[in-house]
């Protein structure tokens, strides 16, 4: 597995003077109305009540807890991933619309924690998805969480914030280390090369060895089974 | 965003149909998952799909070192971690033969009972956001945070505290302390006739949470539930009473009991167990100044600490119920076999598993954050 491959990235081309000032409007805008889909995958989601409701209180930076993943701009990780939490989080993540950021919480997400010898848990989240910003301790207090998500804020206005990009650029690599954990047979129901075209992003690290393993593997995917006293019938065709 | 080659299947006419409930759903609690098959909304059959947040903690302990795994136990329950650190401490106390002393088993009741008002509190407030009534949940999560503040004051960390080790405890209270604790009591208190008046006489309450998840009495001693749900069904066993440890032969408090055993029953003994809490809190605020003495018994040196052979079987009053710890020692540095027998794993899946049948899919937040289940401490 090598490392991630570095693509320059060519800048477009803005003939219209006022694409600039578009952009940043467009990027303050953004960076103010921010909504956090936390998935509770560890202890960390406890100091998240504290940091949402009246005593330290997200939302009078924009901030505010979403149920959807689909409307969601943050996907927070809260601790530890387990293997079997890893596939939903990055379903989760892949189900996401662009722009997208992720946070890790807690140390257990930068490589490992109190639990770097434990045979359950994913070590680096970086492997498997790109992250925007680390919140380090065990567990962050509900300060520290404002204090990262004021960062975000900023990385986003200035741009910086642009790891869903890397998803796309380099998504050879993370498939690579999906699979590596999760098996040869790995799929995900979003078809993230087909975005990739769609957000312009493909690039050399977009398709290589394992993409091309995901192409054996892939199968059409079933409808939801529905396993209620119907198997004697024959599936429909 | 679908891929090319996708193509819906037709179904057979039914109206039963399977719903993932969970992991990451608003109804449920914590990284938790339910397989739940319904006719229309009604549950014909739930199946509890854990695991999620599975550590293998039982394995690292017996990878590290006695003193070391003070900081691993209270990871296992986060709402409620001080009564794992307790609950082994006094499983090396007891191989060991360490007698600890007085003054810190005070300590550790008053840290006990804090975490309880703590993780009450938190529950309320979990309960109270399934109605829909939001305001409880900020109410709740605010005062819980005051008792958190006093964690901070005296153990140095906010939720984990690792503040108990083998022996007693790890530092004296500061000073002025006993009398913040009590001006926080004062001001817990003051609030519960408003948390009366904003959910637990609410009608929006009672009717939803009055009739569901019923379990009757011998059914809750055959599924092995303990705590809160088993006294909510009319029987008043207590660990702190029945097989008293630390000093609670020495305090008075009432076992308080409810006979419906549904969903309302077990929120109405959580919020008397919280006026209980604060009465033992106040009587050991009012004994502590008296008892004088060091806080800690002499350990050995911590880092070549080889415990005693042999095996024991501890077990405290958790806020969510009965929790033990099985230990045993090969006479080496490291626990030979810890196993954990926490309440939420009784609770959470085969309770939850039976109750939620014949219930609506919305009453299953109900059911489930009424039974308290904590979701780490199941998958471990």
């Amino acid at each position: 597995m090598g490392s991630i491959k570095q693509i320059p990235v060519v800048e477009a081309k803005r003939t219209n003077p006022l694409a600039r000032v578009f952009d940043d409007l467009v990027r303050f805008c953004r960076s103010r109305s921010l909504f956090i889909l936390h998935y509770c995958t560890g202890c960390g989601a406890i100091e998240l009540p504290p940091a949402m409701t009246s005593r330290f209180d997200m939302e009078r930076l924009g901030i505010q807890p979403m149920v959807s993943p689909r409307q969601a701009d943050i996907l927070l990780i809260t601790g530890y991933v387990s293997i079997k939490t890893l596939k939903r989080v990055i379903l989760t993540y892949e189900q996401m619309g662009s722009p997208k950021y992720v946070i890790g919480i807690c140390s257990c997400t930068v490589n490992g924690g109190m639990y770097w010898q434990s045979y359950a848990t994913a070590k680096k989240l970086d492997e498997y998805m790109p992250v925007d910003l680390y919140i380090a301790g065990c567990m962050p207090r509900p300060e520290a969480v404002i204090a990262g998500l004021q960062q975000l804020m900023d990385k986003i206005h200035s741009g910086e914030a642009s790891s869903w990009e890397d998803y796309y650029r380099n998504y050879d690599y993370y498939l690579g280390n999906q699979q590596k954990l999760f098996g040869e047979d790995w799929q995900t129901p979003t078809d993230v090369i087909s975005e990739a075209k769609h957000y312009d992003l493909l690039s050399e690290g977009t398709l290589g060895d394992h993409t091309r393993l995901l192409e054996q593997h892939q199968k059409p995917l079933e409808a939801l089974e529905m396993r209620l006293g119907h198997e004697q019938e024959e599936p429909a065709k | 965003m679908r891929p090319e080659n996708y193509e819906a299947q037709r179904q057979p006419p039914s109206n039963e149909f399977e719903l993932n409930f969970g992991p990451n759903h608003p109804g449920i609690e914590g990284n938790y998952a339910l397989k739940v098959k319904l006719h229309g909304d009604v549950v014909l059959e739930a199946q509890a799909d854990g695991g999620y947040l599975h550590r293998g903690f039982e394995k690292l302990m017996e990878q590290r070192l006695w003193i070391q795994n003070i900081a691993l136990v209270p990871r296992i329950c986060v709402p409620d971690p001080s009564p794992m650190e307790l609950c082994y401490s006094m499983a090396v106390e007891q191989l060991c033969g360490l007698h600890v002393p007085q003054r810190a088993n005070w300590i550790r009741v008053m840290q006990l009972e804090l975490s309880r008002i703590a993780a009450h509190l938190f529950t309320f407030g979990g309960h109270a956001a399934t109605t829909g009534m939001y305001s409880t949940m900020y109410w709740g999560v605010a005062d819980r945070d005051l008792v958190l503040d006093l964690f901070e004051e005296f153990t140095g960390g906010r939720v984990y505290s690792i503040y108990n080790i083998p022996g007693g405890v790890r530092r004296e209270l500061p000073s002025g302390f006993l009398q913040r604790v009590s001006e926080t009591l004062d001001y817990i208190e003051s609030r519960l006739p408003d948390y009366d008046n904003l959910f637990f006489k609410n009608q929006v309450f009672v009717k939803r949470a009055k009739d569901v998840g019923v379990m009757t009495q011998e059914q809750a001693l055959a599924w092995g539930v303990t705590g809160p749900n088993l006294r909510a069904t009319g029987l008043a066993f207590d660990v702190r009473r029945d097989d008293p440890y630390l000093i609670y032969d020495q305090l008075e408090f009432e076992i308080p009991t409810e006979e419906s055993g549904d969903a309302w029953a077990r929120t109405l003994v959580r919020r008397h167990e919280l006026m209980e809490s604060i009465r033992i809190v106040r009587q050991v605020v009012e004994a502590l100044p008296d008892i004088h003495g060091p806080i800690r018994a002499p350990i050995p040196n911590p880092l070549a600490w080889n415990v005693p052979a042999g095996e024991t079987y501890t077990r405290v009053e958790s806020s969510k119920g009965e929790l033990c710890y099985y230990v045993v020692s090969d006479g080496g540095p490291k626990p030979y076999r810890v196993h954990v027998r926490g309440p939420s794993s009784m609770h959470a899946v085969q309770v939850l598993e039976k109750l939620s049948v014949g219930s609506r899919i919305e009453d299953i937040a109900q059911t489930m954050f009424s039974l308290d289940a904590c979701p780490p401490e199941v998958d471990r």
